[in-house]
This record gives structure tokens, C-alpha cells and sequence, in this order.
């Protein structure tokens, strides 16, 4: 993958333009992201609210970038490599749009959840999850950033302990709400805290899925982990 | 910076404007000049050349009796054609002056016709023998001089000693002039008759005919084996080999190889070793022939390797044969090419006179050429004949020469360019 | 994250082998060619082993191609100028033998039969198969003459009215009937130059040819006449197998099933044209496609 290779210097600066951009937008959600599990852990309104009305910039980036790849597909027809690259950041931006919203909804709730008198033990598997998630998130830029087809597969692995590590915390939440009925309402929004960050984890693994297509030209989704292991990395 | 470019473009316009106007200014000098050149030319062999088509005839009155002709009525046509005519025409003109007593002066009216009015006589009668014994108007041809006198090339306030027409004879035309029995009319002579010593009898047709018989050889050979050779070694011969190349040097260098020495070579070969028959067009027609060759050769090439490989290739690619490609396609492109190149060889050839006076063209030829055998001249070498003549008159027949020669060349080349322009038809 | 990494990152170093991961996997067997040059025994039209040019003074001007070309595929052949696809091009229907001193070795045949065998003769072959070139190159006759030249030639009609018919038939699977059918008679450098392309098109199937050869058919045309053409080369596929040169990579990606990339006279990548421009296994193919040096 090099840019800087093109005949057309114009091209390999629209590409180079449109990589960065994407780059910038990953730093934008990641720093949402943290932001988002900071308020929701240490019960901090103000970062929640911020939080909850910076996910615009967010959108407006994504259209921009948008619009950006459909200029170069249009003014270049890209093939091969760069055709991949420009398809991969077209997906990814999509899945940060989303853990973008998701980080919104988590400052939202961050917000009214400062009312609550405390998670109990929950506070600690949120935080374990927040943790996990935020560096499955850290771990997917980088592989984006680096085209490290390893770490990427290695994020696409980490998502199942995020998956089980919600359902642990669905587990606790029933038997909250089993004891006493008042939780039902804080339990719930905790409930879906944990999903949408259940959910950010979920696009980590796609955004990983689609650097491996643009490194490997190999369509990943939708197969499971040891058959991708096998194609991807059996031979190196 | 800019600023100083534009100044400085700016500066240097007017002299490059000067200089474009002084060199168009050249051209158009020079184009002048030739132009001035050629019509001085023109001017002077017309203004020359067209008296020549015009020839003085005298009115007589004859009487072609049997026994001045010194035949019976029922004369053989043996015995008609060898018949005196010449009293006859002496009587006739003396009949115009009855005075003249005087030796010198009766010798000068019997010159004041042509010899060949005694001819003229004889076809008529041979003609028609019926004429014996009847009395006859006639127009004969006047003598050349009197030819000249009649188309005022005669200076009458001259000294009688530097004048060709003496005084007496002077006061002869002024009366035959006042009779009417003097007049110019168109001079068929010229255009039916071959060479003549006398200027008034001589015509153009021998030399003409040879031309025609020569030229028309000359095309029938050189054309098709120029552009064989030119097709063979275009499309055909090996590349790269040195025999080829070996033809090729050659075939180029015989197209600067002085006429002459064609001519030195036609004797040689043609002449001495085949014995072919000195004079006759058969043996011009292969000089020119060897002459114009690397001339049609070269324009041929030239032509073929101007057809786009395109069309060779398309029909390659159709599946016709090379030869198939070559004839279909390649050669009808190259035609109008080819064709340009024959005229150019042509037009050489038809002006040509060095190497056809090395073969015995050079002839003095009375009778027209029947056959490409015949003895024969050419209008180019009939021309240096008549001006290496001392009589005035051949002066006139030199230009009107000249113009025929003129004549021919631009038909020649109008059909060529007719035929040219038929296969250029490129669709 | 920043700049730099991204930077480094992309700094893969260039090479002509794989970049690091996962190519080895097609990586040369014995022809240098990557991807699938070869195909099953019954579907392959053209078999090609070993083939090498020679101009004069030995100068190679391709080396060891080893490819089959299928029946009824469309195989666009791409690559730099002076790469050797249009010379390989033309050693299929032994166009190379008309130039001088041009030199082929090697194993072409067509349907099992060696082309340069000995009772294989190169008119006979081109007639099977047909050669449409860069530039239009009607012959200055009429129409009808152009499209009946190759059948006259062939004797391939007993008379005027089988003519008639050949000559109808190809103009109209060249797509060019309707445009020029009241005017057969008219000359054939006449018409607009797409529809010259066509007529040539038109004239290569008159021989009713197995196989068509097309030398950048479109290079000189304009886009709507290209892809008038482009459009002609789907539907004829139906009925020939179609070669392709072309110097324009969308035009090899819209029309062809595989692609061959040719590199400096070697065959670098043949492949199925969607491997080809989504994810090409060759360096060499992937600087092609993409538009990066070297």
C-alpha cells in the first residue's frame, strides 16, 4: 500500500488527503469514545453532556469524507489497490459514524445517570468492559493506521471476550432487577450503556475485517475466526 | 518580469515582422522574375513560330497542254507522272511577265514559284487526267524568299546589294500584288510533309511521327518493367540483402548518368552488337526506355511506399495473399503516384535529343516513317536541324517547330494528368 | 495514529516480488505467469507454449509466453508501450511473418493444430483468424466492397445473391446495417470513424473467422463510438473468440473475462479480469493498474 507512488501526484494527494482525513475522524471517535466511558464511570455530567453534543462534528466529517471518495472514484476510477483502499474508507467511516452515535448515547446516559446512587458492583464490569472496549478501539486505528493485517485479526478475536463480558453484565443486571424493582430503571440504563458498547466493539471487529481486504484483497466477513486464520495468516 | 518579457517580445516583433515581409517580398520577386523569363520566351517563339503557319502562295494561269506536257490523252499513268510539268509552270509564269527579255532576270522568274509547283501540278493531273489539254487557275507555292518579302521581313528602303528581292523583282510583286495573285493562306505544307533543303516545302509531320512512334514505345517498355522493378523490389525483394541494395545504389546513380552516355550505349548494344536498324524509333525507344527507367523506378517506389501499411495489413489480415495485397490494394493507391512519376520520365524523354543523335536519329528524313523500323527523326533534333539552317525562312520554321514540340508535350502531360486524376478517385 | 506512522506504514519497500503476506501462494510455477494462464484442455481455442520474437539483430522482443486462450472468452491484453502484447498479438495469426527479419519460436496452436506447421498455411490461417487494426483502415472501395472483398477472395459465395447475403449478415452483426444499408454503394472511408471500425469489423467476419484479433480497435475513436464497439465485442463473443489489445484498462476491465498483463516482453499476470483490477497478485500489475511508476 503506498501512495506516493502514483504517476499523478494530484492522485496520491487526494488519497493521501482522504487517509489522513479518516485518521483524524478515528482520533475524533476514539477521543468521544473515552470521553464517553470517563462520564458514564465517574459520574461526570458536564464531559456526558459535551459528550452527547459533539457528535456532530463527527457526522459532518463522514459526509465529507463521503463525498471526497466519491470525487476520486469519479475523477480517477481507481483500481486494484487504491480501489480497495478508497471502498475500505468509504465502510470504515460508516462503523465510526456508528460508534460515534454509540459514544453519544453513552454520554446521554451518563448524563442521567448521575442521579443514580451508585452501580454497585456493576461500576467495576462497566469499567472492565469501558477498558476493553476502548482498547479494542485503539488496537482497530492502529491496525487501520499501520495495515497490520495481525492486529487486526487479534482485535476480530478480542470481540468475542467484549461479547462475553456483556453478557456477564446482562446476567448481573437480571438478578438487580430481580431483588428489587426499583433498579429496573437505572438497570435498564446501564443495560444499554453496555450494549452500545458492546455495539462500538462489534464495529471495531468490521472496520478490522475491512483492513484486511484492503491488505489481503480478501473478502473476511462472515467467516469464522479459525477459517480467517487459515487463509490470512497460514501461510506467511 | 513579466513585464520585461513583453517589452522585450514587443521589441524584437518588428524586426521579425520585417524580416517574414522581406522574405515574402523574395518570393514574389522571384516568382516574377521566372514568370517575366517565360512569357519573353513565349513571346519571342510565338511571335516568331506563327508566321510559319501561314505561307505565301502565287496565283497562276497554266495551260496543261499535251504537248508542253509532252504526254498523249491517253497517257499512262507511268508516262503522266514523269511529264514536264515544269514547262508548264514556266510558261505560266512567264504568261505574268511577257516583257522580261534579260537572262538574269528570266532566271529570277522562273524562281519566283517553288520547285514545288511543278508537283502540285502533277498530283492534279494524277488526279484527274482529264485536266490535259484545259486551261488552269492555280495557287503554287511562292519561293521562300518571296515568302519573306510578302510577310515584310524584306526592308525595301535597304541597299538593293544587302536585299535577297532586287529591285526588278520589287516592281514584279507590287504588280502581282495589285492583281490580287498574291496572297497568304494557311500553310498546310508544314503539317503533311517531311524535311525539305527548301524552307517553303518543309514540313513537320517525319519528325513528328517519329516522335509519336518513339515516345509511344518508349511508354510501352518503360512503363510496365519501371513499375514491375519498382513493385518487386518495394514489396518483394529480400530486405537487407546486399544484392538488393546492390540494385538499388545502382538504379540510383543511373538516374544522373548524362544522356549521352545512353546514347553511346544504345549504339554499342543495340546498333552493333543486335544489329538492330540504325535511325528507326524502335532502337530511340529503347534508349529513352533505359534512360527514363530510374526516373519511373525511383517515383514508383516512392509512391508504393507512401500507401499506408494500414491497408496492407487489413487485407492481410482478411486473408489475402501478399501478391493479392500488393495488386488489390497497394497498387491502385500508388497509381496516381506512379503515374506522376512516367509523366516526369516522359517529359524528359520527349526533349530529348543527345542520346538519339548517338543512334542515328539525326537523319535527314524526307518521307514519313510508316513503321518503328523506318528510318525516323524526333521533333527535338528536326528543331536543331532547322536552326543550324542558313535560309531566313527556317528561322520561322524552327519556332513554329518549337511550339508543336510544346503542343505535344502539354497533351502528353494532359492525359497523364487526366488519367492521374481518374485513379485518385480515392473515394 | 499520526502522520508518521501512517507514513512509515506506507512505505512499503518496492519490489517486483509479492509485498509481504500472502502471494507467495500464486507465485510462480514454471512460466514466471501468475494467476491462471492455463485453462482446461476442452475449453482452450489458443495454446501458446514457450512462444518468443526475435526482430532483427536478435532483439528480443518477447519472452516465453505460455498462455491458453479460451472459447468464446474475451482476453484483453494490457500493459506499457513496447511491452510485446500487440507482437504476441500477431504471432496468432502469424501477422509477425510479414515483417522482415521478425522471428517466432515456440508452440502456437490453434484448436491442437501447430499454426507454424507445415501444412499450415498463413492465408489459410488468417482467414480463421481475422485481424481488426488501431486505425480504421477501410479499403477505398465502397462498402459493399469492402465487407464482400474477403468473401470474393475467399470464394466463399457461388453467386451474387449468397454475396448479397453474406455481406448483409456481417453488417448487421457489426451493428452497422441499419446505419448504412441505403447506401452499400457509397465508399467506405465515408463514414464517421467508429463506423469505419465497424465496417472493418463488419469485413473481418465476412471470412466467418473462429477467432478475432483486435489491435486497440478503439484508440482512435471517440468515447461513444468506443463504446458502440465495446458493446459489438459482448454480443460477438456469442460467436467468436475475441483477443484484445488495448491500451485503456477500463475498456480491458469493461469488456474482457481475463486479462494478461505483459511486462518488457515477459507475460507478468494472467488472471480473471475482476482478480485482475480488484486485487491483482503482481506487483508489477498492481503499479500497472493503479498508475504508480515503476
Amino acid at each position: 500500500m503506498n501512495n506516493t507512488q502514483h504517476t499523478s501526484h494530484q492522485y496520491n494527494q487526494e488519497l493521501e488527503a482522504a487517509r489522513s482525513k479518516l485518521m483524524t475522524m478515528g482520533g475524533l471517535v476514539e477521543t468521544q469514545v473515552t470521553d464517553a466511558i470517563k462520564a458514564l464511570l465517574e459520574r461526570d455530567s458536564a464531559l456526558g453532556e459535551k459528550v452527547s453534543f459533539s457528535d456532530y462534528e463527527i457526522n459532518t466529517m463522514e459526509v465529507a469524507i463521503d463525498e471526497q471518495c466519491a470525487e476520486i472514484i469519479a475523477r480517477r476510477q481507481p483500481a486494484a489497490s487504491d480501489l480497495r483502499l478508497l471502498l475500505t474508507i468509504i465502510k470504515v467511516i460508516t462503523d465510526l459514524e456508528r460508534i460515534g452515535d454509540e459514544a453519544e448515547k453513552v454520554g446521554r446516559y451518563a448524563v442521567e445517570m448521575t442521579e443514580t446512587a451508585s452501580y454497585g458492583d456493576l461500576h467495576n464490569s462497566l469499567r472492565h468492559l469501558g477498558e476493553h472496549v476502548k482498547a479494542m478501539l485503539s488496537d482497530t486505528l492502529d491496525a487501520l493506521a499501520r495495515l497490520d493485517v495481525k492486529q487486526a485479526m487479534q482485535v476480530v478475536s478480542n470481540d468475542q471476550q467484549v461479547d462475553e463480558e456483556f453478557d456477564s453484565i446482562t446476567r448481573q443486571l437480571y438478578t438487580r432487577m430481580l431483588e428489587d424493582p426499583r433498579n429496573i430503571k437505572d438497570s435498564l440504563n446501564v443495560t444499554w450503556c453496555a450494549r452500545s458498547m458492546e455495539r462500538i466493539g462489534d464495529h471495531c471487529k468490521n472496520i478490522c475485517e475491512y483492513v484486511i481486504y484492503l491488505v489481503k484483497g480478501k473478502d473476511v466477513r462472515h467467516t469464522n475466526l479459525e477459517k480467517m486464520r487459515d487463509e490470512i495468516l497460514g501461510n506467511d | 518580469m513579466s513585464t520585461t518579457i513583453t517589452e522585450k517580445v514587443r521589441a524584437s516583433l518588428g524586426k521579425r515582422y520585417a524580416r517574414e515581409k522581406r522574405f515574402r517580398a523574395y518570393g514574389f520577386i522571384s516568382i516574377a522574375l521566372s514568370l517575366m523569363f517565360l512569357v519573353l520566351l513565349m513571346f519571342n517563339i510565338f511571335s516568331k513560330g506563327l508566321p510559319a503557319f501561314s505561307s505565301t502562295y502565287i496565283k497562276l494561269d497554266v495551260t496543261l497542254d499535251a504537248q508542253t506536257l509532252g504526254v498523249t490523252a491517253d497517257a499512262t499513268p507511268e508516262q503522266l507522272r514523269t511529264a514536264s510539268y515544269n514547262s508548264v509552270v514556266q510558261k505560266g509564269v512567264q504568261a505574268l511577265f511577257p516583257a522580261v527579255e534579260e537572262r538574269k532576270q528570266k532566271k529570277a522568274l522562273k524562281s519566283l514559284v517553288s520547285g514545288d509547283a511543278q508537283y502540285e501540278l502533277q498530283r492534279m493531273v494524277l488526279a484527274d487526267p482529264k485536266l490535259i489539254g484545259t486551261n488552269q487557275t492555280v495557287w503554287v507555292l511562292a519561293d521562300d524568299d518571296i515568302d519573306m518579302f510578302h510577310k515584310g521581313y524584306v526592308d525595301r528602303t535597304a541597299p538593293e546589294a544587302d536585299r535577297r528581292i532586287k529591285d526588278f523583282q520589287l516592281v514584279w510583286l507590287d504588280k502581282l500584288e495589285a492583281e490580287g495573285r498574291i496572297d497568304s493562306q494557311f500553310n498546310t505544307t508544314f503539317f503533311t510533309r517531311g524535311d525539305s533543303r527548301e524552307p517553303e516545302q518543309a514540313g513537320i509531320l517525319s519528325a513528328l511521327m517519329g516522335s509519336v512512334y518513339t515516345m509511344s514505345l518508349t511508354l510501352l517498355f518503360a512503363f510496365p518493367l519501371g513499375v514491375m522493378a519498382a513493385i518487386y523490389l518495394e514489396e518483394f525483394a529480400p530486405k537487407n540483402n546486399f544484392w538488393v541494395d546492390f540494385i538499388e545504389v545502382n538504379i540510383n546513380n543511373l538516374a544522373s548518368v548524362p544522356s549521352i552516355i545512353f546514347g553511346l550505349l544504345g549504339l554499342a548494344v543495340f546498333i552493333q552488337i543486335f544489329g538492330m536498324p540504325r535511325s528507326s524509333p524502335l532502337v530511340g525507344s529503347f534508349v529513352l526506355t533505359l534512360m527514363i527507367l530510374p526516373t519511373i523506378i525511383i517515383a514508383s517506389r516512392a509512391a508504393l511506399k507512401s500507401v499506408p501499411p494500414s491497408i496492407r495489413e487489413g487485407a492481410l489480415g482478411i486473408g489475402a495473399s501478399k501478391t493479392q495485397s500488393v495488386f488489390h490494394h497497394v497498387v491502385p493507391l500508388a497509381m496516381p503516384g506512379i503515374l506522376t512519376g512516367t509523366i516526369i520520365g516522359m517529359a524528359h524523354a520527349v526533349g530529348e535529343s543527345a542520346p538519339l543523335l548517338m543512334v542515328g536519329m539525326v537523319a535527314f528524313i524526307v518521307d514519313v516513317p510508316h513503321g518503328i523500323t523506318d528510318p525516323a527523326t524526333i521533333l527535338p533534333v528536326q528543331i536543331y536541324l532547322w536552326a543550324d539552317s542558313p535560309e531566313r525562312a527556317f528561322t520561322e520554321r524552327t519556332s513554329a517547330a518549337i511550339i508543336i514540340l510544346l503542343a505535344f508535350m502539354i497533351l502528353m502531360n494532359l492525359l497523364a494528368i487526366v488519367l492521374r486524376k481518374q485513379f485518385e478517385r480515392r473515394w | 495514529m499520526t502522520e508518521a506512522t501512517l507514513n512509515m506504514a506506507a512505505a512499503a519497500p518496492q519490489t517486483h516480488k509479492p509485498a509481504a503476506g500472502g502471494r507467495e501462494e500464486f507465485a510462480h510455477d514454471i512460466t514466471g505467469t501468475v494467476g491462471k494462464p492455463f485453462l482446461d484442455g476442452k475449453d482452450t481455442k489458443f495454446f501458446s507454449r514457450g512462444v518468443n520474437v526475435f526482430y532483427t539483430g536478435n532483439k528480443q522482443a518477447i519472452f516465453d509466453v505460455n498462455v491458453d486462450i479460451g472459447r468464446n472468452e474475451v482476453i484483453a491484453m494490457i500493459g506499457p508501450s513496447g511491452c510485446g502484447k500487440s507482437t504476441f498479438l500477431r504471432c496468432l495469426n502469424r501477422m509477425n511473418d510479414t515483417i522482415a527479419g521478425c522471428r517466432v519460436t515456440g508452440d502456437i496452436r490453434l484448436d491442437g493444430e501447430d499454426i507454424h506447421g507445415k501444412e499450415q498455411d498463413p492465408v489459410l490461417l488468417r482467414a480463421r483468424v481475422g485481424m481488426v487494426f488501431q486505425k480504421p483502415n477501410p479499403f477505398p472501395k465502397s462498402i459493399y466492397d469492402n465487407v464482400a472483398y474477403g468473401p470474393r477472395l475467399h470464394g466463399l459465395a457461388a453467386n451474387r445473391a449468397e454475396l448479397d447475403e453474406i455481406v448483409e449478415s456481417s453488417l448487421t452483426k457489426a451493428g452497422l446495417f441499419k446505419e448504412v444499408k441505403d447506401r452499400l454503394q457509397t465508399p467506405g472511408t465515408g463514414l464517421s470513424g467508429g463506423q469505419q471500425q465497424r465496417l472493418c469489423i463488419a469485413r473481418t467476419i465476412a471470412v466467418s473467422p473462429e477467432v478475432i484479433l483486435m489491435d486497440e480497435p478503439t484508440s482512435a475513436l471517440d468515447p461513444i463510438a468506443t463504446a458502440t464497439i465495446e458493446e459489438l465485442i459482448d454480443e460477438l463473443r456469442q460467436s467468436f473468440t475475441i483477443c484484445i489489445v488495448t491500451h485503456s484498462m477500463q475498456q480491458a476491465a469493461r469488456i474482457s473475462q481475463r486479462t494478461a498483463y505483459f511486462h518488457m516482453g515477459k507475460l507478468v499476470e494472467v488472471n480473471n479480469t475482476k482478480t485482475v483490477f480488484t486485487n491483482p497478485q503482481h506487483q508489477l500489475t498492481e503499479n500497472y493498474i493503479t498508475g504508480r511508476f515503476g
